[in-house]
Parts: C-alpha cells; sequence; structure tokens
C-alpha cells in the first residue's frame, strides 16, 4: 500500500519535472549564447498562457492557437532581450540581472490588472480521467506534457545540429569573438536565443496551464524550481536539465506528503544552494578554466 | 583638502541637527513615523550597498535578513523577555550568522549564480517563516512589545531618537571602513577577482566580511523594524520588498552612504506619493520631463545610444500617460516601480547621489582628491643586497590539459637578482609556464621552490604571499579604482589593522603611510600626475604601466612582468626600459616574458627559449639568438643561415596580445 502510494507521488512529481526542465532548457538556450538569463522567465510563461486563454475565449480553436501563443512567447523574448539585455552585453556589465527582474515584475503587474488577481481554468482538448498504467495512475494532461516537452527539446537540439542558423547557434555559444570573426552576427544570434527561449516559455506555459490553472502567480513558484533545475544539472547541459527535473519533481512531492505542502519548495531551493556550494559548474556542467 | 572635508562633514552634521531637531518643532505623529522608517531603511540600505554598490553582486536576500533579524528581535522579548539592547544585539548577530552561513557557499559565485542563491535564500526564509508557526505564529503574525531601553520605557520621539543614533553610529562605522583597505579590496574584487588573488589580497575573505557585515545590518535593521511596527508578518518581507528595496539603493546612488539615506527617503515617501493621484501625476510628469530633456541632449550631443536616450522617455512617459488614465495607482505599484526603475538603471545608472556629487563638486569647485607628498623610493622600495645563488627553481614541471603538453618537462633556475628573460614562438607555453608559478593553475606533476622552499600550487593568493607578484598579458587592473587607489590597495601589510579598530576610524594612520608610498611607486613608473584618474580612462600604455607599480606594491622577492611591451607605441618602450632597469638596479629579480627581442636583449642578463612546452636553449640574449633550434622554432623547418637570427624573426611574427 505504502509503496503503491510512493510510487505514485514519484510518478505525478516526475511529470510536474518536466515542466520545470523546460523551463531550466529556456535559461540555458540564452545562456549558452550570452551568458545571461532571463529572471523574469517565469512571468513570460505566466503572460503566454493569459494570452492563449484569450485567444481560446475568442473562439481560436486550440490547434491554432498553440503557434499563435508560441509565437506571442517568441516577440516577449525578443522584447526583453532587447530592452533589458542588451545594452548590458555591451557594456559587459551585470546589468541584465536587474533589468530582467524589472521587467518582469512589469509583466506580473500589467498581468495582475488586465486579467485579474483570480486564477483560471485552461481548457484542453485533451481528456483528463486517469488512466492506469503499472497500477499508477496518469492523467492524459500530464503525459501530454512530458511528450510536449520531450519533443520541444529534441526538435531544437535538431535545429541547432541540423541547419545553418542553428550552427551559426552553436558557434557562437562556443565562442563568440570568433564566431564574429567569421560574419556570424553575435547580436543576431542572442536574438534567435531569446526568440526560441520566449517560445519555450510560452509552450511551458500551455502544456502547464491545464493542470495548475492560468493565474498570475502561476509561474512564480516553477520559475525558481527551474532555476535549480538549470543550476543543479549545469547550465550547459540539456540531457542534465531532464534527470535533474525528473528529480526534483519527485523529491518535491515525496517532501510536500511527508513533511507538509507548504515545505514543498524548499528541496529545490537547498539544492540549488548546495550545488552551488559543491559543484558551482552543476552536476552534469563542465567546469571552466580560468584565463587570464 | 580642507574645503572639501569642511563641506562633506558639514553636510552631515546639518542634516542630522536638523533629522534630530524635528520632533521638537513638529509634533505630528505621522510625520515621526515617516522619519522612524527613514532611519531604519537607511541602515538596511547601507548594508545592501555593500553587496550590490561595492561587492557589484546583485543581493536579492536584503529582504530575508530583514525579517530574519526582526523575528529574532521579537522572538528575544517575547520568548526570553530581554530588554532593547540585547534583542537589538541579538538581530544583529542573526543577521551576521546567516549572512555568514550564506556567504560560504556565495562565496565562490559570480553574477547569476550568487543572485540566485540569494534569491533561493529569500524563498527559503519566507518558506520558513511561514512554516515554523509554532515559533514564529506563522501567517498569523507575531505581536512584539516594545521594550525598555535600559529601564526606560521609549515612546515615538525616544524611539525614533534611538533608530537615528543607531544610524549615525553605522553611517560612522561604514564611512571608515569603506573609505580604508577594506573598501578599496572590495571594489578591487568586483573589477577583477584573478587580480585581487595575484596581489595577495584574498577574494574570498573580503567577500565574505563585506557579505557578512551587510547581512548583519540588515539584521540590525529588523530588530529596529520589528520594535517600531510591533506585529511581525512573513508576507512582508517578500521578493516586492526585495524590489523596493534594490530600487532606493539604484535610485539613491551606489556606492554611498548618502545615496543610501536619499533612497531610504524615496523608499518611504513612494507609497505615500502613490496614494495620491496629484502627486503621482505631479511627480511623473516631472519626471518625464527630465527624462526627456536628458534624452534630447544626450542625442544632440551624442554622448549616448539611441537607446539609452529613448528608453527612459519612453518608460517615464508610459508612467505619466499610465498616471492619467488609471485611477488605482496603488493597484499598479509593481508595474509604477518597474518603470521607475527601468528608466533609472538605464538613463541614470550612477544614481541621485552619483549625479548630485559631480554636479557639486563643479559647484564649489572642490580638488576632486587632495595629494600628500609622496614617500621617499628608498623607504617604499629599499635598495636589495643582491647576493647570489638561485632564487627560484623549476624542475621537471609538466602540466596538461587533457592531450595537450601545455608544459612538458621544464626545468630552470632564476638567479637572484638577475632579469631573466623567458621568449618562444606564440603558442610555446611561456604564459601558461607563469601562470603556474604563480599559482593559477596547478601543475600535474614537478616542483617550484622559491628560497629552497616549495610554492604552494594552484593559489594565485597564497603563492603572492609568498613573495611572487606578476603582471598581466590580457591587463586585470582594477577600472573602477583611480591609479592611486590601484596600488594602495596592494600594498603589502594590508588590513594589518583589525576589523574593529578600522571601524571605530583607527586606521588613519597607517592609511596615510600607505598613500604616500603607493604615490612613490606611481611616480617611479611616470604616472605621478595620473594619480587620481580612474584607471579605466588611463591609455593602454599608462595602463601596463599601473600594473608595474601595483605589482612592485606587495614588494616581492620576485616580479613577473608578462609581455609589458605588447601594444605600446615606442617611445612608451623606451620608458619601459628605464623602469625595469630602475627596478632592477634596486635588486629585484625578474622574470620578463617579451615578443621585443630588443627589449630581451638590452634588459635580460639570461634567456630561456622554450618551444612545445619544453626548454630548448637557455644563455646569453646574444648566444640564444644564434642557436639553430631556436631559429628553427621561429622560422619553421628551413636551415636558413645562422646569421639573420631572431632579429627579423621577432620582427616577422606579430606579437601575440
Amino acid at each position: 500500500m505504502n509503496e503503491a502510494v510512493i510510487a505514485q507521488m514519484v510518478a505525478s512529481g516526475a511529470l510536474m519535472g518536466m515542466v520545470y526542465a523546460l523551463v531550466a532548457y529556456g535559461f540555458q538556450l540564452t545562456y549558452a549564447t550570452s551568458k545571461s538569463i532571463n529572471f523574469g522567465q517565469g512571468e513570460l510563461v505566466m503572460v503566454s498562457a493569459f494570452i492563449c486563454l484569450t485567444l481560446t475565449n475568442l473562439g481560436l480553436p486550440y490547434w491554432l492557437m498553440v503557434p499563435a501563443g508560441l509565437l506571442c512567447g517568441a516577440l516577449l523574448g525578443l522584447f526583453v532581450e532587447r530592452a533589458a539585455v542588451r545594452l548590458a552585453l555591451e557594456q559587459q556589465s551585470e546589468g541584465w540581472i536587474l533589468m530582467t527582474i524589472i521587467l518582469g515584475l512589469l509583466f506580473f503587474s500589467a498581468a495582475e490588472n488586465i486579467w485579474g488577481r483570480d486564477d483560471r481554468p485552461f481548457p484542453t482538448p485533451i481528456p483528463a480521467d486517469p488512466i492506469r498504467v503499472f497500477g499508477i495512475s496518469v492523467t492524459p494532461v500530464e503525459l501530454s506534457v512530458a511528450i510536449g516537452v520531450l519533443c520541444i527539446m529534441a526538435l531544437i537540439e535538431l535545429f541547432k545540429r541540423k541547419t545553418l542558423l542553428g550552427r551559426a547557434f552553436e558557434a557562437v555559444a562556443a565562442d563568440r569573438d570568433a564566431a564574429e570573426l567569421m560574419g556570424i552576427s553575435a547580436t543576431g544570434t542572442v536574438m534567435l536565443s531569446y526568440g526560441i527561449s520566449g517560445m519555450v516559455a510560452a509552450l511551458a506555459g500551455i502544456l502547464v496551464a491545464p493542470i495548475t490553472t492560468v493565474g498570475p502567480t502561476m509561474a512564480s513558484a516553477l520559475v525558481l524550481k527551474a532555476f535549480s533545475v538549470a543550476v543543479v544539472a549545469g547550465l550547459d547541459s540539456g540531457f542534465g536539465v531532464v534527470v535533474v527535473g525528473l528529480v526534483l519533481g519527485a523529491l518535491e512531492s515525496l517532501t510536500s506528503y511527508y513533511v507538509g505542502s507548504g515545505w514543498r519548495e524548499a528541496p529545490g531551493l537547498v539544492l540549488l544552494i548546495l550545488a552551488l556550494a559543491v559543484r558551482p559548474a552543476g552536476v552534469f556542467g563542465k567546469a571552466a578554466i580560468r584565463k587570464v | 583638502m580642507l574645503k572639501r572635508l569642511l563641506l562633506i562633514l558639514g553636510a552631515e552634521i546639518l542634516v542630522l541637527a536638523v533629522l534630530a531637531s524635528v520632533p521638537l518643532m513638529v509634533d505630528n505623529s505621522f510625520v515621526l513615523g515617516l522619519l522612524t522608517l527613514l532611519a531604519i531603511y537607511g541602515i538596511l540600505l547601507i548594508g545592501l550597498d555593500v553587496t550590490v554598490g561595492y561587492l557589484g553582486q546583485v543581493n536579492l536576500a536584503q529582504a530575508a535578513f530583514l525579517g530574519l533579524g526582526a523575528y529574532a528581535a521579537g522572538l528575544a522579548v517575547t520568548r526570553f523577555g530581554t530588554g532593547m539592547v540585547p534583542a537589538l544585539a541579538a538581530a544583529a548577530a542573526v543577521g551576521c550568522l546567516f549572512g555568514g552561513v550564506l556567504a560560504f557557499p556565495a562565496l565562490r559565485l559570480e553574477g547569476p549564480q550568487f543572485a540566485l542563491s540569494t534569491l533561493s535564500f529569500m524563498a527559503l526564509t519566507t518558506t520558513a517563516l511561514n512554516e515554523l508557526e509554532s515559533i514564529t505564529g506563522g501567517a498569523q503574525g507575531l505581536q512584539v512589545p516594545r521594550p525598555p531601553l535600559a529601564g526606560l520605557v521609549l515612546e515615538a520621539k525616544g524611539f525614533y531618537w534611538l533608530c537615528l543614533l543607531v544610524l549615525v553610529i553605522v553611517w560612522l562605522a561604514m564611512s571608515n571602513l569603506l573609505s580604508s583597505q577594506w573598501g578599496r579590496a572590495f571594489e578591487a574584487l568586483r573589477d577583477s577577482p584573478i587580480a585581487t588573488d595575484a596581489m595577495g589580497i584574498g577574494t574570498h575573505r573580503h567577500k565574505a566580511v563585506a557579505f557578512t557585515l551587510g547581512s548583519g545590518l540588515g539584521g540590525l535593521a529588523g530588530g529596529l523594524y520589528a520594535f517600531n511596527f510591533q506585529f511581525l508578518q512573513p508576507q512582508v518581507f517578500v521578493y516586492e520588498l526585495m524590489v523596493i528595496l534594490l530600487l532606493g539603493v539604484v535610485l539613491g546612488g551606489r556606492k554611498s552612504l548618502w545615496g543610501a539615506l536619499v533612497g531610504a527617503a524615496i523608499i518611504v515617501l513612494l507609497p505615500n506619493l502613490l496614494s495620491n493621484r496629484v502627486l503621482f501625476q505631479l511627480f511623473s510628469g516631472i519626471g518625464f520631463l527630465l527624462a526627456l530633456v536628458a534624452g534630447i541632449r544626450g542625442i544632440v550631443r551624442k554622448s549616448t545610444g539611441p537607446f539609452r536616450a529613448l528608453a527612459p522617455v519612453i518608460a517615464m512617459g508610459l508612467l505619466t500617460a499610465g498616471g492619467m488614465v488609471i485611477s488605482n495607482t496603488e493597484d499598479w505599484r509593481k508595474a509604477i516601480f518597474a518603470l521607475m526603475l527601468f528608466a533609472v538603471m538605464v538613463g541614470l545608472p550612477e544614481g541621485l547621489m552619483g549625479f548630485a556629487s559631480r554636479f557639486l563638486t563643479r559647484l564649489f569647485r572642490i580638488e576632486s582628491c587632495p595629494l600628500p607628498e609622496p614617500s621617499r623610493l628608498d623607504a617604499v622600495l629599499p635598495v636589495k643586497e643582491t647576493g647570489s645563488g638561485s632564487l627560484l627553481d623549476i624542475r621537471e614541471l609538466r602540466l596538461h590539459f587533457g592531450g595537450v603538453r601545455a608544459v612538458d618537462g621544464v626545468t630552470m633556475t632564476v638567479r637572484r637578482g638577475s632579469v631573466h628573460g623567458l621568449i618562444g614562438p606564440n603558442g610555446s607555453g611561456k604564459s601558461t609556464l607563469v601562470n603556474v608559478v604563480s599559482g593559477l593553475y596547478a601543475p600535474t606533476s614537478g616542483d617550484i621552490e622559491l628560497h629552497g622552499k616549495p610554492l604552494p600550487r594552484g593559489s594565485l593568493f597564497r603563492t603572492a604571499r609568498m613573495g611572487i607578484s606578476r603582471t598581466f598579458q590580457n591587463l586585470q587592473i582594477f577600472s573602477e579604482l583611480t591609479a592611486l587607489d590601484n596600488v594602495m590597495v596592494a600594498m603589502k601589510g594590508i588590513c594589518s589593522t583589525p576589523l574593529p579598530l578600522v571601524l571605530l576610524g583607527l586606521a588613519r594612520g597607517t592609511e596615510r603611510r600607505i598613500q604616500t608610498d603607493a604615490l612613490a611607486l606611481l611616480e617611479m613608473v611616470g604616472l605621478g600626475t595620473e594619480a587620481c584618474t580612474p584607471s579605466r580612462d588611463l591609455p593602454h600604455g599608462s595602463q601596463r604601466f599601473l600594473e608595474i607599480a601595483r605589482a612592485l606594491a606587495r614588494r616581492p622577492d620576485l616580479l613577473i612582468l608578462d609581455e609589458p611591451a605588447a601594444g605600446l607605441a615606442p617611445p612608451d618602450v623606451a620608458r619601459l626600459l628605464e623602469v625595469i632597469r630602475g627596478i632592477h638596479g634596486r635588486g629585484m629579480t625578474i622574470i620578463l616574458i617579451e615578443h621585443h627581442m630588443d627589449v630581451v636583449s638590452r634588459l635580460c642578463d639570461i634567456v630561456t627559449v622554450l618551444d612545445y612546452g619544453k626548454v630548448i636553449a637557455e644563455g646569453k640574449p646574444d648566444d640564444v639568438k644564434r642557436n639553430p633550434a631556436v631559429v628553427k622554432a621561429y622560422l619553421g623547418g628551413a636551415d636558413g643561415p645562422g646569421e639573420p637570427g631572431l632579429v627579423s624573426a621577432c620582427e616577422a611574427a606579430p606579437a601575440s596580445s
């Protein structure tokens, strides 16, 4: 009996962990090209979900709403890059940390006032009746999260490896100066990475909204855990985020079961601080050599 | 000097007198409440400024330290029935304690990782305060009676004066600390952690002290906060408060006590500004006009790019337009903070006080940096007996990066009092060799001994403390410090005064001595007149000389110069020759990596040539130049005539930089 409960907890926690992995993957994309991440990524997830909700309410069918939502996410990502990141990168300062926090706050406040403070249900054509796999009950919605996350990550990795633009992306990630000398626009590539990252955030919003409902605070806990996943895995390991995301998701649902639901954020936060203390480059990351 | 001191001191005393006498003149509990908050936030922001301004790291945990301090003081009173002073001490101690605990992992972190670990700490604190209901009362809140101060029951006025007194003490202590070697070290650490270690200043200790101290001030402010409101709830100490605190520091002006005070005033006034619509429209309109004027000026004078000129105007424009349309400014307060912060970050990165201090300096024609007479050079850098024998022994040193053998079994000896040249084609391992010797990299195998004692492996800091000092091929100056401060911060004997004495202002004597010594070194390298220039504004050549002066401030036994002539104009190269001769004349042992063969020939007593990480030749410069193996290494396999030698080869090869 007890084991069945634990297995159930682990499974549904791990499926939620896939969303953390997806948001964390969005951090990795921008970190690769610019060594910067959007501290307001959670607000992108939330605003995209709200926009999708509005589009659905306007009568757009689900399968048209998804690409429209992704486009909005990409545009928001580009806006963040232009308004908050580019100037700081040009000055080689870390001002982007504060600037992205500021933009996140602006998005949050706008959403709060435009769409209201209440949580709202998010319609989805995927059925919610649980199905049983090896004695564990899983809803198709939860499964769609895992499938969606793996699909988009595979697509982006394929894009990076197989297309010319993707190779340019990898070149800038490997050595920004050398790539610029080869005629690749680093600024353009950073823009691209923020665009894709915004798109990834929008997808995370669409996938998770049917489970969490849509509200201004829907992503504030999510993004903290995504930070933990990204840092614990290492900011350069796409494979790592999936593994760590699964583990953290499972750990969290066990914590909330055994310790109390108020503590469910704690394991991620503790893991993050520990990982930074013991292995700042992350479990799956490569430590950089100090150069002078 | 006197004028500057009088003006600053005068302003401080004037503001203090006004603040202290307000309750005597106005009997208004609302005003008194605002002033009390001003003092509390002033302390809090001074603490936050240590990490955000001086260390240059985004610290998102200060709201958590405020909360921890508040609960510590509250619990000390409610659970243990302590008086005011022990409760405040407990609050500060809890701030320091948690700050110290967090500093330990955060020590190794930079930029985003540091911000993330502080962000996590804050979220964790909020969770703990909410969930540990048996201790904190959870979301229900905690009633905190205001305890008596040494038997004295404090009413609102008395409590305000107490807060003001604490602020004054904190102000004096921090101004002592931040103008001392500690303050300079904090800033050095921000600009180049590698050079901070290489100058034997020590990044970890300073980072830990700075962060712990800032957190302690956060805790102290929390204690006062608890006794001011007499009711605590966890949801006060959250993300939003943290953003407001950052707004205070950035808007007030970083790296400035005055900035913290101005920032605190803004934070205190903000809620009142937001609740009064007319006032809000007025202020946002003024802000918009200011941004517009600054933007137009920037574009006309071409002093700023279009983004920096336009973005603040757009942000303030949005704010003004929003203020006209929206009736419930309270609901939009996060967006309002965000837009204000955005406009300030882009348009006025130095903050109000940074702007004001530049303006006032011009207005009162204050010399920016009065200088004393420099010390005698002989006192700073005494002429040493050169003696004989070896100073540095390298035996079978290897460093492999995976399959690359960057240093592959190097054995060499540097004799006391010599100028030892280290040359070789690009990628031959010269820089890597000195990076191993100076402790940046730990060797794969082999021994390095200085004075016959083994050197620490892979620690810049401890190697520097053993008496090796270096310059960097890719310059690592402390760019936001002045030239003088760059040298002062590296002076040996830094932090010889214990921290408590520095806080009490008892380090001024040493301070003066360090300053005159540093000036002497600057004059020696020809930068005496540039002492007050921010080092980032110095031309490239001067920055190279500055690095030499800074390395000498360590009074090292061995000085390593890594391509000091790279990128220098010919007249500067001539000056460099003079400077190095001068240093050598004082008995200093020098390792010189150089591509300019004429520099090497004129300065070096002995030259070691590296290729593919191995020593291929060693001897007097002229002999080495004719060595067939050396010629082959530079020119490739061709069996050219031995005579043309290395001079032409070096001219053909571009100097690496």
